[in-house]
């Protein structure tokens, strides 16, 4: 704890916190896409891949602690940084403008974030605590063939995969990785992870919205 | 008045060693028991400041800007001489010190220029140690290059930004004292006088710049790191804030002044494009090595560049020097260039400037092969003038640049007022009539870090180490006079600003005790002067009040200085009947119409000492006697 | 050469406990030869003949290496042209008619003097916290004694080329100093005359520039983009790999 307390005692270390939940959440999220990209192999893989999925036991239960406890970590730092961040600068700018350093990801990072902790709160609700004995794929299809819900779903992922589209290559940053030669491709490959991670998660509304066979 | 250079004996090489032997040591425990003031946070002034520090003494250091990172010594570009001999190219201490004297055309003090030399040195290793970031080769070591005509390799450089590296290596070592307690930096502060108490130097007043409160600080000795006094001329490469006033304000207290009218002119600077114009930016000289100067033949000829035809262009300086041609030094530029202007051949909209063009170079060497030599140099003109030298000849017109003048020291850098030191550009003491490219930045750094922390024991070995009280009458006496005379200043409310009236200065400076002089001329400035001065005490403006930051206040009394302080600049040049060094001396010159100095009569540095107010300074002269080296006449021809 | 016209909205403020607004100025016949400061300057000699207080701004060299001009126009420090600092701004990048909005640099770690003027302090303080090398002077061993290759010679250049103006902290949206404190780590960090004191300096500066209330990097880049010496956010990740190796491996604390 000595360690971490002294981080939380300074920015950098902070902004390292950050990161290493960040990244964490990125490998969780992966795996959550590829979970999910099961789907497209049809109904019976999809409940398949959820039942032995739930059959784990207790690593479930133990892996949820973990990840809840990630997001959190995440959650409030994040909400620590950010009111320090509003409190640097007590008086603003009458005109305010970007020296062309910033991009939408960036720019919008404490309310993507927002956004995705509403839309956790509503996944979890959606799929985590509800009747299991229900077969996933046909909750998904009872769920998300409501257009309301599918639409804030789609809106939820974009703000996601903006979320990522700065996180992924800033938490490099942020421990301090900035490498000549590779920067450059991370900050692609962080486009490139963003936009692929976005586009699997909203396949799955989307499909459901449109497709007459999709997991059915 | 006595002037006593307590230059030590023996010969040349052991004299600083010798010195450093004699010389009285302050015992380690006694050394906090002494206060030192630093006026100043340049290269000088920060490196003496940190220095003293290390050795126990109580510094406080003064700077004008907010923070002492800012000083002037920042914007040198080029690079810091040093007698390493890394290249093995046969440089040594004995021909940094002969390039050193030659360059200040034989007007400077051997031993001192010895002593610069000798030091040189110890500067690099120290800087480095610092962590400053010279260039260096692919094996890792320093790299060096020839600079200002030097025939050896011997200057260090980091990029285009010397100064600043080095300032800031300085820089770093003042805050490591101030993080340690020894040092108390006071920024924004302005120093507007030394108190001297039983003929000692005691203490300065000062102006807090933000909340206008005179303050008054004690100390066993003063030492003064100002800079140099080029803005006398308003336009100038110096920084606007450079002043002259807590140097004249000591030479009103009974420091004599030395040789004010050595002021080098640098002959490549981005010429003036309008009244408005409030500083002159220097590039480097290097451009001439592929540059050629000319002007159109004939007087008022304003057709574009390009349009003028070969044969009507005057190359004037490979005309008239075959030999060096485009490569001529600095004073002799200058000085040519100017007289084609003042014939009514300058080019540009203010008809004060030559061209200065590479198209010849370009078809030689080709385009790519020039813009990697000069690239960030163009870069730099064209960010200002939006011209492109690689197309049309860039312009450029001389404008002052470094002061040779200062108060005048001794062999132990201080001044005729016991207990006040001078350092750097400040003092007069090591560049003679002429200062060399890359060493102004040795002489700072020599003064601060090698020769003031040995001399200044020597004096307070001298005198009591009683704490110091600014209870004293004379405390408050000088923090009166200060007051009044800002009084006097807010008082006026005139019709003209400050500016204007350093402009008017400014323009007589450059006319009549510019890079050429004559006797009719500078009399005239004589008259000029007092009449601008009378000008500025009765019509000058200042809003605002005293009691706040008001930058037109510090500007009016730094000009108010200037305005008694020009005069003694000319006074001097017309004393000075010889040409040497920058300076022709229209009377002094050889059949060639080239500068002619004159030892028989002038191989002594003028020391003026203040009389009081209404009578006129006396002279006293301190011999030059050169031992161990012949003066040599210069020719470029 | 050739003339504008300009309206200027510049903050006003009589001292740091005053309040402070915008107020509106003609700015009369402008040369387009002239630079920012000089424009100011004008304007100056005209508020000063009519009476009136002269915009107080801080400058000094005036050819963009001294680090002592900035203020932020229309919401860019230094104005909007890249890698260059006020002064050398020139009035040819503005258009006849334009409105300048011309305000000092803001964070809470910047205290308002007047006017354009502002306190930077800070920045001194976290150099006095360890951006140094503890030598003292005397006795450096030989400048070529250690040998350094050319490519950390040059890239700890690029860091020292800082110059202290403080626009990377203007220009954050989070008035963060993280590109001022990673220029100078970086910078000694390269060169083997820094390391002994490496991981004491990164954490020593960081906890400095906590202290004083600067914000927290999020990697948003707009430092970089506005600083006129063009110094890189890769300092920012060395700073960040410096001061975690120093957190978490070394013993100092």
């Amino acid at each position: 704890m000595g360690l971490i307390g002294s981080l939380y005692r300074s920015s950098v270390g902070k902004k390292s916190i950050m990161a290493a939940s960040g990244l964490l959440l990125s490998l969780f999220l992966l795996t959550h896409m590829l979970g999910n990209s099961v789907s497209f192999l049809g109904r019976n893989a999809f409940n398949t891949y959820a039942e032995r999925l739930h059959s784990l036991g207790v690593l479930v239960y133990i892996f949820e602690i973990g990840l809840l406890t990630l997001f959190l970590i995440h959650i409030i730092t994040g909400i620590i940084l950010y009111l320090e961040n509003l409190q640097a600068r007590p008086a603003r700018y009458s005109v305010n403008t970007s020296e062309g350093g910033r991009s939408w990801g960036s720019r919008t990072m404490p309310y993507t974030g927002v956004i995705i902790l509403i839309f956790i709160i509503v996944h979890l609700m959606n799929f985590h605590f509800t009747d299991k004995s229900v077969p996933v794929a046909d909750l998904v299809r009872e769920l998300l063939s409501s257009p309301s819900l599918a639409f804030f779903y789609i809106f939820s992922l974009v703000a996601l995969a903006l979320h990522l589209s700065h996180g992924f290559w800033s938490l490099f940053q942020s421990i301090g990785f900035n490498h000549e030669k590779y920067n450059p491709l991370l900050m692609k490959g962080a486009l490139v992870f963003s936009i692929l991670m976005g586009t699997v998660f909203i396949l799955i509304p989307v499909l459901t919205l449109v497709s007459r066979s999709f997991l059915l | 008045m006595k002037l006593d250079p307590k230059v030590p004996g023996g010969p040349l090489a052991e004299k600083w060693d010798k010195h450093r032997f004699d010389s009285k040591l302050v015992n380690p425990a006694n050394k906090r028991k002494f206060d030192i003031i630093v006026v100043g946070a340049g290269l000088a002034g920060a490196s003496a400041s940190a220095s003293l520090a290390e050795l126990g003494y109580n510094v406080k250091t003064f700077c004008l800007q907010d923070s002492p990172r800012r000083a002037h010594s920042i914007a040198a570009q080029g690079g810091i001489n040093a007698a390493k001999n890394y290249q093995n190219d046969g440089d040594s201490i004995f021909r940094l010190f002969y390039d050193t004297i030659k360059g200040g055309d034989f007007r400077a003090r051997e031993a001192n220029v010895y002593r610069l030399a000798q030091v040189s040195n110890n500067i690099i290793d120290q800087c480095v140690a610092q962590g400053v970031p010279f260039a260096r080769e692919y094996g890792g070591q320093l790299a060096n290059r020839s600079f200002g005509g030097a025939q050896v390799s011997r200057t260090f450089y980091a990029r285009g930004q010397t100064g600043q590296q080095l300032l800031l290596g300085a820089y770093s070592a003042l805050m490591r004292q101030v993080k340690k307690g020894k040092v108390e930096m006071l920024s924004r502060r302005e120093m507007l006088d030394l108190v001297i108490i039983d003929g000692q130097a005691r203490g300065i007043v000062t102006r807090n710049m933000l909340t206008g409160g005179i303050e008054t600080h004690a100390a066993h000795a003063v030492v003064l790191a100002t800079g140099g006094y080029g803005n006398a001329y308003f336009l100038s490469t110096n920084a606007m804030g450079s002043n002259v006033t807590a140097a004249w304000r000591a030479y009103k207290k009974g420091a004599c002044f030395a040789n004010p009218c050595f002021v080098q002119i640098h002959p490549t600077c981005i010429p003036v494009h309008g009244s408005y114009q409030s500083k002159l930016t220097l590039m480097s000289e290097s451009l001439r090595n592929d540059g050629r100067v000319w002007v159109p033949k004939n007087p008022g000829d304003t057709r574009p560049p390009a349009e003028i035809p070969e044969a009507e262009r005057d190359y004037y300086l490979e005309n008239k020097y075959p030999s060096f041609g485009n490569l001529v030094p600095r004073d002799v530029a200058s000085r040519n260039a100017k007289e084609q202007c003042d014939l009514g051949k300058g080019v540009g909209s203010t008809r004060l400037a030559v061209y200065l063009d590479f198209s010849e170079a370009i078809n030689r060497d080709g385009a790519s092969v020039i813009f990697q030599k000069y690239g960030n140099l163009f870069h730099m003109y064209e960010k200002i003038t939006a011209a492109n030298p690689m197309h049309e000849p860039m312009m450029i017109f001389p404008a002052v640049h470094y002061t040779m003048g200062g108060l005048w020291v001794d062999y132990n850098l201080m001044s005729t007022i016991p207990g006040l030191f001078v350092l750097g550009e400040a003092n007069f003491s090591d560049h003679g009539a002429n200062r060399l490219g890359a060493s102004a930045l040795m002489q700072g750094l020599a003064d601060g870090y090698f020769i003031i922390p040995y001399t200044i024991g020597n004096y307070l070995a001298t005198i009591s180490s009683k704490p110091n009280d600014t209870g004293h009458q004379a405390f408050r006496q000088t923090a009166d006079d200060a007051t009044e005379k800002i009084s006097k200043l807010l008082s006026i409310k005139g019709k003209k600003t400050v500016d204007e009236i350093h402009r008017e200065l400014g323009l007589v400076m450059w006319d009549a005790c510019g890079m050429a002089r004559n006797e009719e001329g500078l009399q005239k400035a004589l008259d000029k002067i007092p009449a601008i001065r009378d000008e500025f005490w009765q019509n000058v403006t200042i809003p605002g009040s005293g009691q706040e930051l008001n930058q037109s206040l510090e500007r009016a009394g730094r000009v108010a200085d200037f305005l008694e302080f020009a005069e003694l600049m000319v006074v001097d040049a017309l004393s000075r009947k010889e040409s040497c060094g920058c300076h022709l001396r229209e009377e002094s010159q050889t059949e060639e119409n080239e500068a002619k100095r004159d030892d028989a009569n002038y191989s002594h540095v003028s020391v003026w000492e203040y009389k009081g107010k209404d009578s006129s300074p006396e002279f006293h002269k301190e011999p030059l006697i050169f031992e161990n080296v012949q003066p040599s006449q210069r020719s470029y021809k | 050469m050739s003339k504008i016209e300009l309206t200027l909205k510049i903050w006003r403020q009589a001292k740091s406990d005053a309040p402070g607004r915008l107020q509106t100025y003609a700015s009369g016949p402008i040369s387009t030869d002239m630079s920012f400061l000089e424009m100011l300057d004008v304007l100056n000699e005209r508020l000063t003949r009519e009476g009136e207080e002269p915009v107080a701004f801080d400058h000094d060299c005036r050819e963009g290496i001294c680090g002592m001009c900035g203020a932020v126009v229309n919401g860019h420090p230094h104005g909007p042209e890249k890698e260059t600092t006020l002064c050398q701004l020139h009035m040819r990048h503005f258009k006849d008619g334009d409105t300048l909005v011309i305000e000092p640099f803001r964070a809470k770690a910047y205290k308002i003097e007047k006017d354009l003027v502002v306190d930077r302090s800070s920045l001194d303080k976290m150099i006095i916290s360890g951006g140094f090398v503890s030598v003292n002077t005397g006795g450096a061993p030989d400048a070529n004694g250690i040998p350094i290759p050319q490519k950390n010679a040059e890239e700890a250049m690029d860091a020292a080329a800082c110059i202290g103006c403080g626009a990377c902290v203007a220009a954050c949206p989070n008035a963060s100093a993280m590109l001022f404190v990673a220029a100078k780590v970086s910078h000694l960090a390269l060169l083997p005359q820094g390391q002994p004191e490496q991981a004491r300096r990164a954490l020593d500066m960081v906890r400095e520039m906590d202290a004083l209330g600067f914000g927290n990097c999020s990697n948003e880049r707009e430092c970089e983009a506005a600083c006129p010496k063009g110094i890189s956010i890769r300092n920012i990740a060395r700073l960040n790999r410096e001061f975690l190796k120093a957190a978490i491996f070394s013993d100092e604390d």
